[in-house]
C-alpha cells in the first residue's frame, strides 16, 4: 500500500497482544457455504476468526482475490468448495484444483508461510467438518503470527548467492559458419519475398551497439541482405506475429525462430490466436544464444537444434525443406536454475519472502515482461483495469508484488520457457526462476510440457478426474 | 462535509517552520532555483584533491550532521542509487552508471499527493507524509545531473510544483565526472560533457585513483567540511589532468551532434511515414522513460479502497498503451509508432521549442542500452532529420 503515515516500519511478526488472527474464506455457495451454514443451524461453536465470502463456484476464484485478501490485512485464506465430483457445475471444482495447487506452489516459492493459504473440500453436510478446518487453520494462522506488510525487506536482508551455472556446455559457432548461414538467410528471404509467398519476414539485424542484433522486418528481396544469424538473436520474434499477421495483406508471414521462439507459435496455436498456415517457419540451427559474455541459461538444458516446426532449415549449404538437424553431437547439460530452485527451496520461507520482495521492491512496472512474451497478446491487460482495480497501480511493495504473483499465475502452464521477460527485465527480477519452478511443477503434476502437441489444451483449462492433491 | 489541511497547517502539525503563503520560496531561493547554473559555474580556483579515504569521511560527516545520503550502491549485481545509512556502502567501483537514473529521489515513482477517510458521513482529507530534511545526492554521473536540471524546467520552470520545490530545496548534487564513456554514452551529442557541470552543486573529477573535488554554487560551498582545511589544494598540475582525462572522454564518444536547431524539422516531420518503420519494433513497455534521467511524464490515480487510501501521482510514459487512451475509449495515438513518434519529438522537438533550445535527452544512453528491442533514439532523430529536411513523403 502507499505509504499513509509516517512509519516506515513493517508490521511486525511478533503477535502484538490482542492480536487475532483474521482468516478469509473464499467458499463455493452450494457446498461450503451451506456447510458453514450447517454448522451455525447445529449451534457447532468454532473459531470466529474467518470473514466468509461466497463465491458460486471455485472454479470462480481467481487468484488475484487471495492477493487482495492479503493485501488488505488477512493472516490466512481458506478456499472450500464441493469434493472432486459433486460439484454444482459438473467441473468447476476441478479446476479448481489445478489452479490451487499451482498457486499454493508459487506463493510457497515466493515464502509465503504455507500455513496461512489452504484449501479444503467442504459438502453441504460437513458442519463438523468445516468447524473442525477452521479451528485448525486458525490455530495454525495463530501460530504463524501476524502476516508482515507486503513491501521491501530491510536492506540489511541478506541475498542468497547466485550460484554458478559452471562452465558453458558448448561454444558459441565460428564467424565463418555464421556467416554462411546468414548468407543462405538472405537468399532463402529474397527469395520468398521475390515469389510472394510471404509478404515480410521477421528476422533480426544489426543493432547500434557493438555486437548487438535487433530484430528486423524486410518487405522487399533486395532488404534481405540487413538479416543476419548469429549467437546474439536473443529476441522472440513471434512477440510480433499478431500484430504482422494483421497487417500482413495477402502474403504469409516468413518469421525466422530458433525452436525455444516456436515453442512460442505452438502456445498460440493451441490458444486459438494463430492459423499455422499463415506462416512461414525459416529454421535456423541455434546451438544457443549469448546473453552477457555466456551461454543463456536457458540454452544449457537445450538439446534441439533446429525447430521441429519449421517449415524451412537454413543450413550453411542452403535451405532445406522442413526440420534438419546437422549430425553434430549436441551437448545439453540439466538446466542449472534447477538447482538455484533446490537452494532457494532450501532456505527458511521467511528467507525466501526476502529474497523475492527485495527484487519486486525494485520492480519498475515498465511491463516489458509483458510486452515481450509472446503469450501474453491479451488486448487489454488485467494490470491496465482499475475498475475494479486488481493490481495496485503505485510502484511499492504490494502493488510490484501483485504483479508480479498475477504475470507467474497468468502465464502458469502456458510459459514455453523463451526466458525472454528475464532478459529484458532492467530490475533483474529472476522471472525465469517463477516461471520454471511452475513449468516444473505442472510436469510433474499433469504430465505437460510446453512443446506437447497443440491440440492438447493449456493445462489449467482442463483437469483430470484423479488429479493430485493435498488437501483437507 | 470535506475539510482538508493547508500547507501550513501539515507543516505546523508536523512542527516544521510555516512559509508565507502556502509554499512560497523566498526571493533569494526563488532566484537560486530559477538558475542554478548561472551561479558560480567556474570556480576553479579553488579545489582539492581527495582520495577515497577523504570522500569517505566527509560522507561519514554529512551522514552525522542529518543529512539523507543517496549514492550508488551495489544490489544483487547492479548498481543503483540508494538511500544509505553509512559511507562504507557507496560503491563506485567498476561503476559505469547505475542502471537507473537517480531521478526518484527528486520525483518519486509514487508519491501521495494527499490520503482520504471516510468518517461516517465525512471524508477527511490528510496531508501526505512528510519527506525528510535534507539530503545529497552522491556520485551522479553529470548526465544524471544535467537530466534533473530538466526535471526543474518541468517542474520548477513551467508553473511550480510544491513537492518537487520542496524537495529540490532540500536536495544539494555531488556530481562524478566519467573516466570513461560507453557504448550508448552521448552526452557530447546533446550539447553535455563527460565533466558537465549543468545541476551539479560539487563535483568530484576523476585523477587516476584520486579526485579534485570542486564547488559548483555556493549550496555546495557549504557542503565543503571544515576539515578541508587539512586536505591538498589541487595543484596546476591536477587541473591539467583532470582537464586531460575530460578531453580524451569526449574524443571517445564519437557521435555526431543532435542539434536543438533541428527541432523545427523534426516537428514537420510529424507526418512522415518513416515512423511507421522507425517504431515498428517498439513493444509497447515503458523501459525507456523509466530509467531516463529527464522524463517527467506521471500519472494520477487513487490508491486504497472505498474506506481509506491515497490520491497518488505516478510516473507513465508514453509508449505504454493506456497514456493517451481517452475514457471515451478513443486513443489519439492509437499505434505503438504513434506513441514512439510522440517520444522522440517530445525531447527532440516539442520542448527545445518550448524552452529555449534546450534538449530534453541528456545523452546517458540507458534507453539505448535497456531497450528490450534495440532501439536507439539517436538513430531515431538522425532519419527524422534527414527526412524532414529531404521533405521525402510530406504529404
Amino acid at each position: 500500500m502507499v505509504q499513509l503515515a509516517e512509519s516506515k516500519e513493517p508490521r511486525p511478526r511478533v503477535p502484538e497482544k490482542g492480536w487475532e488472527p483474521r482468516i478469509v474464506a473464499l467458499v463455493c455457495n452450494w457446498c461450503t457455504y451451506a456447510g458453514a451454514d450447517m454448522a451455525g443451524t447445529a449451534r457447532r461453536t468454532y473459531a470466529p476468526n474467518v470473514r466468509i465470502i461466497r463465491l458460486l463456484c471455485t472454479g470462480r476464484l481467481d487468484p488475484l482475490f487471495v492477493v487482495k485478501a492479503f493485501q488488505q490485512g488477512a493472516d490466512g485464506v481458506l478456499a472450500s468448495g464441493c469434493h472432486p465430483g459433486d460439484c454444482h457445475y459438473v467441473q468447476g471444482n476441478l479446476l479448481a484444483r489445478r489452479r490451487f495447487t499451482v498457486f499454493s506452489t508459487l506463493m510457497d516459492f515466493l515464502g509465503l508461510d504455507r500455513r496461512r493459504l489452504q484449501f479444503a473440500w467442504v459438502s453441504a453436510s460437513e458442519g463438523v467438518k468445516w468447524a473442525r478446518v477452521v479451528d485448525e487453520m486458525t490455530q495454525a494462522v495463530r501460530e504463524a503470527g501476524p502476516l508482515a506488510t507486503w513491501a521491501a525487506p530491510a536492506a540489511t536482508a541478506p541475498s542468497p548467492p547466485l550460484l554458478d551455472p559452471g562452465a558453458e556446455p558448448r561454444q558459441a559457432p565460428s564467424r565463418e559458419e555464421s556467416g554462411r548461414i546468414t548468407a543462405q538467410l538472405q537468399e532463402t528471404a529474397a527469395n520468398l519475398l521475390a515469389e510472394g509467398k510471404v509478404s515480410v519476414v521477421a528476422g533480426y539485424a544489426s543493432g547500434s551497439l557493438p555486437g548487438q542484433m535487433v530484430p528486423a522486418f524486410v518487405t522487399a528481396p533486395e532488404e534481405a541482405s540487413r538479416l543476419a544469424w548469429n549467437e546474439r538473436c536473443a529476441n522472440n520474434l513471434t512477440v510480433y506475429l499478431p500484430e504482422l499477421l494483421r497487417k500482413k495483406g495477402t502474403g504469409k508471414v516468413g518469421l525466422v525462430v530458433k525452436s525455444c521462439d516456436a515453442r512460442a507459435l505452438l502456445g498460440l496455436m493451441r490458444e486459438s490466436q494463430l492459423d499455422r498456415a499463415d506462416v512461414v517457419l525459416l529454421g535456423v540451427p541455434c546451438t544457443g544464444v549469448w546473453d552477457g559474455g555466456r551461454l543463456a541459461l536457458k540454452c544449457y538444458g537445450c538439446s534441439e537444434e533446429v525447430s521441429p516446426l519449421a517449415d524451412l532449415t537454413i543450413t550453411p549449404e542452403g535451405a532445406r525443406q522442413g526440420p534438419l538437424a546437422s549430425a553434430r553431437e549436441r551437448v545439453a547439460v540439466s538446466d542449472p536454475r534447477d538447482a538455484e530452485i533446490a537452494a532457494l527451496e532450501s532456505l527458511p520461507p521467511e528467507a525466501r519472502w526476502d529474497y523475492w520482495q527485495r527484487q519486486f521492491a525494485r520492480c519498475l512496472r515498465c511491463y516489458a515482461c509483458k510486452a515481450v512474451c509472446p503469450l501474453c497478446y491479451c488486448a487489454t491487460c488485467i494490470a491496465e483495469k482499475h475498475r475494479p482495480q486488481w493490481i495496485p497501480a503505485a510502484f511499492d511493495g504490494a502493488g510490484n508484488t501483485a504483479w508480479n504473483i498475477a504475470r507467474a499465475m497468468h502465464l502458469a502452464g502456458r510459459c514455453v520457457g523463451c526466458d525472454e521477460c528475464a532478459r529484458v527485465c532492467p530490475a533483474d527480477i529472476r522471472l525465469d526462476l517463477l516461471n520454471r519452478r511452475l513449468a516444473l511443477e505442472i510436469e510433474s503434476r499433469f504430465g505437460y510440457r510446453a512443446d506437447a502437441d497443440p491440440s492438447a489444451p493449456p493445462p489449467l483449462t482442463t483437469f483430470r478426474p484423479d488429479d493430485p492433491d493435498e488437501f483437507a | 462535509m470535506i475539510r482538508m489541511s493547508s500547507p501550513n497547517e501539515f507543516a505546523q502539525e508536523k512542527g516544521r517552520p510555516v512559509k508565507g503563503e502556502g509554499w512560497r520560496l523566498s526571493e533569494e531561493e526563488y532566484e537560486r532555483l530559477q538558475d542554478p547554473r548561472s551561479v558560480g559555474l567556474d570556480v576553479r580556483s579553488e579545489g582539492w584533491r581527495v582520495g577515497e579515504e577523504e570522500w569517505r569521511e566527509w560522507l561519514g560527516t554529512l551522514l552525522r550532521s542529518g543529512s539523507r545520503l543517496v549514492a550508488p550502491v551495489e544490489e544483487d549485481g547492479l548498481s543503483l542509487f540508494r538511500a544509505v545509512s553509512s559511507a562504507a556502502e557507496v560503491s563506485l567501483r567498476g561503476y559505469g552508471n547505475t542502471r537507473w537514473s537517480p531521478k526518484e529521489f527528486l520525483f518519486p515513482a509514487t508519491e501521495a499527493l494527499f490520503s482520504y477517510r471516510l468518517l461516517g458521513d465525512e471524508v477527511e482529507l490528510g496531508a501526505p507524509p512528510a519527506d525528510g530534511g535534507e539530503q545529497v545526492l552522491f556520485g551522479l554521473r553529470p548526465c544524471d545531473a544535467a537530466g534533473l536540471a530538466r526535471l526543474d524546467e518541468i517542474f520548477l520552470e513551467d508553473g511550480e510544483d510544491p513537492s518537487y520545490a520542496a524537495r529540490r530545496d532540500r536536495t544539494a548534487i555531488v556530481s562524478l565526472a566519467c573516466d570513461t564513456a560507453r557504448p550508448e554514452c552521448f552526452c557530447t551529442a546533446v550539447g553535455g560533457s563527460p565533466a558537465g557541470t549543468e545541476g551539479s552543486d560539487l563535483q568530484l573529477l576523476p585523477l587516476d585513483g584520486a579526485w579534485l573535488l570542486r564547488a559548483l554554487t555556493p549550496k555546495g560551498a557549504q557542503l565543503v567540511p571544515a576539515s578541508a582545511a587539512g586536505w591538498t589544494p589541487a595543484s596546476a598540475a591536477d587541473w591539467r589532468r583532470a582537464e586531460e582525462l575530460r578531453l580524451a572522454v569526449e574524443e571517445s564518444i564519437e557521435r555526431d551532434p543532435l542539434s536543438p536547431e533541428w527541432a523545427p524539422v523534426l516537428e514537420g516531420a510529424f507526418a512522415q511515414p518513416l515512423w511507421e518503420e522507425l517504431g515498428q519494433r517498439c513493444v509497447g513497455c515503458g523501459v525507456c522513460a523509466y530509467v531516463c534521467p529527464s522524463c517527467s511524464c506521471f500519472d494520477v490515480k487513487d490508491e486504497g479502497d472505498a474506506f481509506c487510501g491515497a490520491r497518488c501521482r505516478l510516473w507513465d510514459s508514453c509508449t505504454l498503451p493506456q497514456f493517451t487512451r481517452h475514457a471515451s475509449g478513443h486513443d489519439p495515438r492509437p499505434t505503438r509508432p504513434s506513441r514512439y513518434r510522440q517520444r522522440v519529438l517530445h525531447k527532440f522537438a516539442y520542448f527545445p521549442l518550448q524552452h529555449g533550445g534546450r534538449l530534453m535527452c541528456v545523452g546517458c544512453g540507458r534507453c539505448v542500452r535497456l531497450c528490450p528491442v534495440g532501439i536507439d533514439i539517436r538513430e531515431s532523430v538522425e532519419r527524422a532529420f534527414s527526412a524532414g529536411a529531404s521533405g521525402e513523403g510530406r504529404p
